[in-house]
């Protein structure tokens, strides 16, 4: 027989497209259980350790020890105020800190990409600025600004300006030519064309950004806590440390992990439906997080 | 365009002459293709009358008025296509009309009209990756016809499609030029395309360019396919006239990138 009938060549589709089901679930089970099996070795292992004292709890704390420490936070408070409170208060100060750097650096990248002679005047001076460690200037803007909130967003949306900024301006500078080109021949204004072909064609590379701006953002509103203040995540660790408490330590940990990463999935959602008009192959870019 | 020079500034400093002393006249409504060897500024010579770029000396002029900033009336199609990726080809084609001020609903359904007029009804909400080469170079030609260009400057503009849509291609603007009669600046470096389409056929030189010898193509219209007007014998006759010009010159600029290559300074 040389053609196969065609009933029978259906059938054989339907049990090869099963069968590569099958596989990619046994597939994506496997992963599952490594990921939950490292995480399980892990915490049992801490857990017996600090048990039998083969891991000092005093030093080291005990996942048995952090999630009593969590839970008398979520009920009791901590001794300034609701644990919730110190959550939000660090939530509020990474994203305003975050929406304040963002949209300064999108403009100033725009405004020095499109216009060179500003990029060549002021470009030194902001790679001087860049060039130092920023955190330190969290000591500035707390005697500037006081204890407050105005401290924290500002140094959080000092370390998120740059990152956007850069990106940006790389972003302008590499606009296709030949799109800018167009539009002027067809009538565009330069206020149109930024608006129309550069800023949209930057937004690809000001979206790549965004992912480590957002972690840059919460590491400034802690690092702002850490260096004075009167509440917030930062407060809570700098305390627990102070009275040697790895638990709460640990603890504080574990909460703003969960922040950054809920923050980064809200993150992704975002790019999705800003980069909608990108074909798939290109939308596969993985962007690390800080 | 009177004794064009156009001078580039290398970024090393040096003076680079793309073009020089080009004198060309087309007449309004002339279908105008400019051939020669690769580098010896065909495609300058379109960014000059696009306004893109002023000459360093001479004097360029479309329909009489000197070219000063961007030129009225001019529509530009590129060799790659020029569409905005993040923009359905609906708004892609509209965008001329709403930048000379015309309102939204009124630049989306002249966009409308034109996408239809390209064969392309039905992809309005496409985006520009979704659409083939050919498919593009429609919505390319459209976006450019939708303004009505007294002017239109086409940089090798099917150079990137495949033989077969190439002809397709050639023929459909061949139809379009037909309806509108724009001025046409067509550069190729297919001479075929070339004889096919235009009613002059200009030869620029090896780098730095200037205008070698213009042929008037006296092939009568309407000319039907362009893939069979190859067979014609008055087409040979041109092809093997004009060839004879823009010989010399291909093979003064292979001898030379050659050289280049073989004394180890290659660089374009």
């Amino acid at each position: 027989m040389a053609t196969t009938p065609p009933a029978a060549r259906a059938d054989d589709e339907l049990t090869i497209s099963t069968q590569a089901r099958t596989r990619r679930t046994r597939h994506r089970q496997l992963v599952i259980l490594g990921q939950a099996g490292i995480a399980l070795v892990v915490i049992l292992g801490w857990q017996i350790g600090a048990l039998t004292g083969f891991i000092d709890p005093f030093f080291f704390g005990s996942p048995s020890g952090i999630v009593i420490r969590l839970a008398d936070w979520a009920m009791n408070g901590t001794a300034y105020g609701s644990f919730w409170l110190q959550i939000w208060t660090t939530l509020e100060e990474a994203l305003l800190g975050f929406a304040a750097g963002v949209t300064s650096g999108i403009f100033f990248g725009v405004l020095l990409g499109e216009v060179p002679y500003l990029a060549e005047v002021i470009g030194p001076y902001i790679k001087i600025v860049n060039a130092l460690p920023r955190i330190v200037l969290g000591s500035i803007f707390v005697m500037w600004l006081g204890l407050g909130l105005p401290s924290k967003v500002m140094l959080a949306a000092v370390l998120v300006f740059f990152v956007v900024f850069f990106n940006a301006f790389q972003g302008v500078r590499s606009v296709d030519r030949n799109l800018v080109s167009n539009a002027r021949i067809l009538g565009a204004s330069r206020l149109q064309v930024v608006w129309h072909v550069v800023f949209p064609s930057a937004m690809t590379w000001i979206i790549a950004s965004l992912h480590v701006a957002l972690g840059f953002a919460i590491i400034g509103a802690i690092v702002g806590e850490f260096l004075g203040s009167q509440r917030g995540l930062g407060l809570v660790i700098a305390t627990a440390q102070n009275t040697f408490d790895a638990n709460g330590v640990f603890g504080a940990m574990i909460v703003i992990g969960g922040l950054a990463l809920s923050a980064e999935a809200a993150m992704s959602m975002l790019e999705r439906r800003l980069l909608a008009w990108q074909p798939a192959a290109t939308k596969e870019r993985d962007v690390q997080g800080v | 365009m009177v004794n064009v020079t156009k001078r580039f500034v290398t970024p090393s400093g040096a003076a680079m002459t793309a073009i020089r002393d080009v004198s060309l006249t087309v007449a309004p409504g002339e279908f105008c293709a400019i051939v020669g060897p690769t580098g010896c500024g065909k495609s300058t010579t379109l960014t000059l009358a696009a306004g893109l770029e002023q000459p360093s000396a001479g004097t360029v002029r479309v329909s009489g008025t000197p070219v000063d900033g961007i030129t009225k009336g001019v529509s530009f199609v590129f060799q790659t296509d020029a569409l905005l990726p993040w923009k359905p080809v609906l708004d892609n084609v509209a965008l001329g009309p709403m930048f000379k001020g015309i309102g939204k609903s009124e630049a989306k359904s002249r966009a409308r009209t034109w996408l239809q007029t390209v064969g392309l009804g039905g992809f309005e909400e496409h985006y520009p990756h979704q659409l083939s080469g050919g498919m593009r170079k429609r919505v390319s030609l459209a976006a450019a016809l939708i303004n009505e260009p007294s002017l239109l400057l086409m940089d090798e503009p099917f150079s990137a499609l495949d033989v077969q849509t190439r002809a397709i291609m050639s023929n459909e603007l061949l139809n379009l030029w037909d309806r509108l009669t724009p001025t046409v600046l067509f550069v190729t470096h297919d001479l075929e395309e070339a004889i096919g389409l235009a009613d002059k056929v200009v030869v620029i030189t090896a780098g730095p360019g200037t205008v070698k010898a213009v042929f008037d193509i006296d092939l009568p219209r309407p000319r039907g396919a362009v893939q069979d007007i190859r067979f014609d014998k008055r087409f040979l006759e041109l092809y093997q006239q004009i060839w004879g010009a823009l010989r010399e010159e291909v093979e003064q600029t292979y001898a030379r990138s050659a050289g280049q290559i073989a004394s180890g300074r290659a660089f374009a």
